[in-house]
């Protein structure tokens, strides 16, 4: 029990423990749609294009690999 | 006697039904253009997409949907200052995209040289459901923005729900009132910026023209008028007044659609004169002249570029 308040009081400085169930139940939500939202920011970044290669590369008619790299 | 023909039920009905063809069904109106798409015409004749430097565009096609595009630009890029005076730093960058274009699922992506990310998805669930999302990503922190709108579009009208970053939520909805005349209205609320508003917005057209006005309690009031002269010829006008801050900005400008090139001018109440001009040479080469020159600030821009494919 002193673990469990200590680990919900250590992401917000200590709050009173009657109400901080409710309050760290919205808190991490808010905690982990920030992190959700952050980590989704990453991979779009490095992933959208790759995805839309993939995507063109199988679609019909299917395209060959050195189409993607050369000019002509 | 038998030389006199009454008005039989014969003659009656092609009367009648001339007369109903013009005659507005109300339970078949058309469906709106979407909202965001109100000012398209003034749009298209008056902002080209000025530039300045040199800009060349490749697109290769791999098959008919998907298809990739490289693009150089260099010249100078301005960046916002306090002053009056218009700063510029000379920049050139490589742009890497890859667009795949199907009746269902558009996806375009964007990437730069500095690391910067633009993509658009537009996916069709149904024939009526839409979901649209553009993001501007970049690597430097608090620099990226999204957006994704969710439209929905009825017999004769059209609704969109729109949700951002930094908390931004919006809404809007279009309506087809008669055959010419369709009237909408959005509302939106900017948590971040503590900011909303509202705003209405009215589009009349007939084959000929092309006239809209829009009102929103951030102060903006637009007008817009846009006359098709003949196919090949429209003339546009265009009035924005800011009743908070007591802007006006008024233009005038023309648009000529010829077989081989695009020619697009306007002047503004700004003493700002822009032409833009597409020429087609081949058959996907494009070259294009962009000049932009605004006596006030002192500011000249001059562009060219090739587009092939």
């Amino acid at each position: 029990m002193a673990t469990k308040v200590s680990l919900k009081s250590k992401g917000k400085g200590g709050k009173g423990s009657k109400g901080s169930d409710e309050k760290s139940t919205v808190q991490c939500l808010k905690e982990w749609s920030t992190w959700a939202v952050k980590k989704a920011k990453v991979v779009t970044h490095y992933g959208f294009i790759p995805l839309v290669i993939i995507i063109g590369m199988n679609s019909d008619p299917k395209p060959q690999l050195y189409q993607l790299l050369s000019p002509v | 006697m038998a030389g006199l023909v009454p008005p039989g039920p014969t003659t009656v009905p092609a009367g009648e039904s001339k007369k109903a063809e013009e005659k507005t069904d109300f339970m078949n109106l058309p469906c709106p253009i979407p909202f965001e798409e109100l000012h398209r015409e003034a749009l298209m004749s008056l902002k080209p997409e000025a530039f300045e430097g040199l800009r060349f565009d490749f697109t290769k096609g791999l098959n008919q949907k998907f298809s990739l595009s490289h693009s150089v630009y260099m010249g100078p890029t301005e960046i916002p200052s306090q002053s009056a005076e218009t700063i510029k730093i000379p920049t050139a960058h490589y742009e890497f995209g890859a667009n795949f274009i199907d009746p269902n699922l558009m996806l375009i992506g964007r990437v730069l040289t500095d690391g910067r990310l633009n993509a658009r998805v537009k996916w069709d669930l149904t024939d009526n459901l839409t979901v649209k999302a553009n993001a501007q990503l970049s690597n430097e922190p608090h620099m990226s923005h999204g957006i994704v709108n969710f439209d929905y579009k009825g017999k004769d009208y059209r609704s969109q729900f729109q949700m951002g970053n930094a908390a931004l939520f919006g809404a809007s909805y279009i309506q087809s009132v008669t055959r010419h005349l369709s009237l909408g209205g959005e509302v939106f609320w900017a948590g971040q910026h503590r900011k909303s508003g509202i705003g209405y917005a009215a589009r009349y057209e007939t084959d000929k023209m092309v006239a809209t006005g829009q009102v929103a309690s951030t102060g903006v009031v637009a007008l817009s008028y846009v006359q098709k002269v003949s196919e090949k010829v429209s003339l546009a006008s265009d009035f924005m007044y800011n009743y908070i801050t007591r802007d006006v900005t008024s233009s005038v400008g023309y648009d000529y659609i010829l077989r081989q090139c695009r020619l697009r001018g306007k002047i503004d109440s700004n003493g700002c004169a822009a032409a833009y001009l597409e020429e087609r040479l081949n058959m996907g080469l494009n070259f294009i002249l962009s000049a932009e020159i605004d006596h006030r600030k002192k500011d000249y821009k001059f562009g060219f570029g090739l587009t092939v494919g």
